[in-house]
């Protein structure tokens, strides 16, 4: 549609140009002007027409004034010889300024026109962005972020790929496969440009990750326009991708808080009752004579109201742990001594499993927190209790490696199923089995994972097919004693 | 350990809470009274002085650290034991540093509740006599004058640094000692956040006096608070090396 009419165009400037060097030659011709008059008559009449045609029309004019004065105007007349010298500097230098002139006027022109489309690209870009940004980033997503490149750069079709929600968003009617273009450029990670079909596809990119791809159809000036699209595109997107991280993250922070303010109401209200049973119960006893069969209950009530109230101090301490960083406060320790003693106290709290220690050679000095390292060993032996049989065993080993000590809580339990083995130290999770067993917050592995990592260690469950299951907590070990100050 | 003239004050908001320990405490042959906060707790340590206070950590109004500030300056004898609901060590060390002599967490049974009322009566009532120069624990001596401990008849080696700490611990049998507190009264005043010094030193005094160090019977941890010197002979005094 355009280029027929711009050939329209040309065709009635060139008419124009041919009547106004058919009408400077009568009027010449007529008045029996000479040669070099009627040249610079002719050189007018190119330079007006030249004003406002392109290069190719303006050159035909100014061959046919050339042609017309050496017909006309230069002997012998009526023919296109050229006999005098004088005439043929005439006509050569009627040829060269109008050419030079008309060249000149054609690129000035084609300037002014880049110029002022560069000047509308800028205004639209300008005018895309404004409505962009004005809206709310967390609303500035598919449809809506296409939207103002649609109509602003009047664009066949747009479409874009969203990489966070995975999404294909389109707008207009695509002739040429934008979809599946863009698509495959978000794959390929590279840009792509289709001429015959007007579509150029860009990847967005920010701070080294993708964030998706951006394609257009029937877009004027691509070169120029198609990265600066792209990059206001990526902008968009990274604005809404941050405000949504933002949100996300002030919600967490809400969640924590609420979780705090539940967690010391849960101590407050829940360990005061317990408080009042134990001290009631424990009354009892010693208020007035009982049978054996009441002094039983009663001391039943205060054992299992004080178990309760140890559980519910255990699952505070943990989620207190969970809930802050883990910041070690460390010293040289003997990990054999902490490992012993966590090992003796279930012995004590377990009598029904057989909880034994071995130590394999000398393990040098651990530096630790001696109190996180005893409560992330009571977690794996916790554990090691809750989750087996009565009468199973339990191993605590410990042995030494190049550079780490590592500690072993080993049970001859069921081996954990290979789904769930990646997940034990997610927060809150608990395996199906685990469920059924026994009661658990999902955090005691979690914890005691980030207890060994704060300390430069790790927490793991070894593979050791269907021979139970080993948790193996590592610690570095120090290369020399601390000296200490007398 | 007659417990008929001690008078114990029990402060706490929780009425069912008070009603249960007051029973209880009077069977065992407490003179109890009670206080709903802290500023009846004032009004009443003022009026008619008991012994040992129990103060709850958590109260509205004035608040327990505070409360146990103020009853620690109104009446310098008197026991204090805090007690508390939220097993935090801060608040722990909090409760310490303001005067607390001891503290519990809440739930506890009546027996280690009395015993802990009766080690803090006992640290309270004035010495029939002047100290002696040789103090025993166990089949632990230490003889003051000499600079000596034994064991079972047999001299232990100690370094003066062990000594000083070991005698410190001996003096305030049965109390709650918390770090800071160590390390000022046996380092220094300048002293107060150097952990590690000792738990090393105590790390190598439970090699020396103890018969299993990973299952200590004398100096018994409170993690994160301090430390407690415990006297086998004494039954009531409780063995638990808390994790």
């Amino acid at each position: 549609m355009s280029s027929r009419h711009a050939l329209r165009r040309a065709v009635l400037v060139l008419v124009r140009g041919v009547a106004l060097i058919a009408a400077v030659t009568a009027i010449c011709y007529r008045i029996h002007l000479n040669s070099a008059s009627t040249a610079l008559l002719f050189l007018i009449a190119i330079v007006l027409q030249s004003l406002d045609c392109g290069f190719w029309e303006a050159a035909i004019v100014s061959v046919l004034a050339a042609a017309s004065l050496d017909w006309f105007f230069i002997d012998p007349l009526f023919t296109f010889t050229v006999t005098h010298r004088l005439d043929l500097i005439t006509l050569v230098c009627l040829l060269i300024v109008s050419l030079v002139v008309t060249r000149i006027q054609a690129r000035s022109r084609s300037e002014a026109r880049e110029s002022r489309l560069q000047r509308e690209n800028m205004e639209r870009l300008y005018r895309a962005g404004t409505e962009l940004f004005a809206q709310a980033p967390a609303a500035t997503v598919g449809p809506a972020l296409l939207r103002p490149f649609w109509t602003r750069f009047e664009l066949e079709a747009v479409c874009l790929f969203d990489h966070a929600s995975k999404e294909m968003h389109e707008l207009g009617k695509s002739r040429g496969g934008l979809a599946t273009k863009t698509r495959d450029g978000y794959i390929s990670g590279r840009n792509a440009v289709y001429p015959e079909l007007g579509i150029v596809v860009r990847c967005l990119w920010e701070r080294g990750g993708i964030l998706g791809a951006i394609g257009f159809e029937g877009l004027r000036n691509p070169e120029l326009l198609a990265p600066a699209l792209a990059s206001l595109a990526a902008s968009v997107l990274e604005r809404s991708r941050i405000f949504r991280s933002a949100a996300a993250a002030a919600a967490r922070a809400q969640a924590e808080t609420l979780r705090s303010a539940i967690l010391d109401a849960l101590a407050h209200e829940f360990k005061t009752p317990l408080a009042t049973i134990v001290t009631a119960a424990g009354g009892l006893s010693v208020t007035g004579s009982m049978s054996p069969d009441q002094a039983e209950l009663a001391a039943m009530i205060e054992t299992e109201a004080a178990r309760l109230g140890d559980l519910t101090s255990r699952l505070l301490r943990l989620a207190r742990l969970d809930r802050e960083e883990v910041t070690p406060r460390l010293e040289p320790a003997d990990a054999s001594e902490i490992a012993q003693r966590s090992a003796r106290r279930y012995t004590k709290l377990w009598p029904d499993r057989q909880i034994s220690f071995r130590k394999n050679g000398e393990v040098g000095d651990v530096r630790v927190d001696p109190e996180l390292m005893s409560l992330a060993i009571s977690q794996l032996l916790e554990n090691a209790c809750k989750y087996s049989r009565p009468d199973a065993r339990v191993l605590v080993e410990l042995s030494s490696g190049e550079n780490a000590a590592a500690i072993d809580v080993w049970n001859d339990g069921d081996p954990i199923p290979t789904d769930e083995r990646s997940r034990i130290f997610d927060r809150f999770y608990r395996g199906k089995d685990a469920q059924r067993t026994a009661a658990g917050s999902g955090l005691g592995l979690y914890v005691a994972r980030k207890i060994a990592l704060a300390h430069g260690g790790d927490l793991s469950l070894m593979d050791n097919g269907a021979e139970g299951v080993t948790f193996r907590l590592t610690l570095p070990v120090s290369k020399s004693e601390a000296s200490v100050a007398e | 350990m007659p417990s008929e003239n001690c008078k114990v004050l029990i402060v706490d908001d929780d009425s069912a809470f008070r009603r249960a320990l007051r029973t209880s405490l009077a069977a065992s042959g407490f003179d109890v009274s009670e206080a709903r906060n802290g500023e009846e707790a004032l009004a009443v340590t003022r009026d008619k002085p008991c012994d040992i206070a129990l103060l709850d950590i958590n109260m509205p109004g004035m608040g327990g650290i505070e409360t146990c500030r103020k009853i620690r300056s109104l009446s310098p004898r008197i026991g204090i034991l805090m007690l508390t609901v939220r097993d935090a060590e801060e608040d722990k060390v909090q409760a310490l540093e303001a005067g607390a002599d001891d503290f519990v967490t809440k739930p506890y049974r009546l027996r280690e509740m009395i015993a802990r009322l009766r080690a803090v009566r006992r640290r309270l009532l004035p010495p029939d006599e002047v100290p002696a120069a040789v103090l025993r624990a166990g089949t632990l001596e230490l003889d003051s004058e000499r600079r000596v401990v034994t064991k079972s008849g047999a001299e232990i080696h100690l370094s003066p640094k062990e000594y000083d700490l070991l005698s410190y611990l001996f003096k305030h049998q049965g109390a709650l000692l918390t770090h800071s507190r160590l390390l000022q009264g046996v380092w220094g005043a300048e002293y107060g956040g150097e952990l590690e010094y000792l738990r090393s030193y105590v790390r190598m005094l439970r090699k020396k006096i103890e018969d299993d160090p990973s299952q200590p019977e004398y100096i018994l941890t409170e993690p994160w608070v301090g430390y407690r010197f415990r006297n086998p002979a004494d039954a009531e005094s409780p063995l638990s090396d808390g994790e």
